[in-house]
């Protein structure tokens, strides 16, 4: 069941805990940040990491419990990707000051930086 | 009640193109884009010491009582919500000169600690630059306010 809290609509604990021991191991961050340049096979998943295929796999369970990755078979091999869904959920857990402040001081530069922009063309 | 004793802050820091005396005019200046009053469907805004403020969004206050106003390095005021559960947190921006720029800090300290909040002890700036490179071009869903905002159910 979702929580209803002043913050929203939240992902269930469990949901939440999978997708946040996901993102605890710098491996498993590795790894997220490489599939979300595109689809990897297996292997090349594995090739930049000093460490056995077995210890691999095991982070890939994870990730795909966590429903942040996904196999796809082709042929002879797997391919993995990146799912962005639950990260964008766990966004909402985030705390909402952090989001607001960010939003709001993106929106403030921005300003200062268009307004400098039209300064230097006259 | 029983309130919570801990308290958690957070700091954002910003390098703007423009020197300090701007920057903290627009600032307080609700036409501007981004400062917290210029987000408001309704608001107040008395910004000198003891002077207070309200804004309200999709049936959302804010409240708050300046407590430092030194033009143009630094503005303190506290800050009362829903999302606060009541308690009075504090706000302070300040804006240093850096060159022709202004590195501008705003630490928003006291918010209360509670279940929500301590996710971000673990570690949530680098969490944030995956939100900004997932969600921030366009691409992908955006961190919208209506979104999170959303009022106390009871």
């Amino acid at each position: 069941m979702p929580n209803i809290t002043p913050y929203g609509v939240m992902l269930s604990m469990d949901s939440l805990t999978n997708v946040l021991t996901a993102i605890s191991h710098p491996t498993r961050r590795a790894i997220i940040g490489q599939l979300a340049n595109g689809p990897a096979r297996f292997l090349d998943v594995a090739e930049p990491f000093d460490t056995a295929l077995n210890a691999v796999t095991k982070h890939l369970k994870v990730l795909e419990r966590a429903g942040l990755i996904e196999r796809r078979k082709q042929g002879r091999e797997v391919y993995l990707s990146f799912r962005g869904e639950p990260l964008g959920e766990v966004a909402g857990w985030v705390h909402e000051y952090e989001l607001f402040w960010n939003q709001r001081l993106n929106q403030f530069e921005q300003y200062f930086k268009n307004k400098k922009k039209k300064e230097k063309k006259r | 009640m029983n309130q919570s004793k801990k308290r958690i802050e957070f700091k954002f820091e910003r390098t703007i193109p423009a020197p300090p005396d701007e920057v903290y005019e627009a600032w307080l200046n609700p036409r501007i884009p981004g400062n917290p009053w210029n987000a408001a469907e309704k608001f107040m805004l008395d910004p000198k010491v003891d002077g207070l403020f309200y804004w309200a969004l999709k049936g959302t206050s804010h409240y708050g009582r300046f407590t430092e106003i030194e033009r143009p390095g630094r503005i303190q005021h506290t800050w009362v919500s829903p999302n606060t559960l009541g308690e009075e947190s504090t706000v302070m921006v300040t804006f240093q000169k850096q060159g022709e720029d202004t590195l501008m800090t705003l630490v928003h300290s006291d918010l209360p600690d509670h279940e929500l909040a301590r996710g971000h002890e673990k570690g949530w700036n680098y969490f944030l630059g995956i939100f900004r490179e997932q969600f921030g071009n366009g691409s992908r869903k955006k961190y919208r306010w209506d979104d999170a905002h959303t009022p106390v159910r009871k």
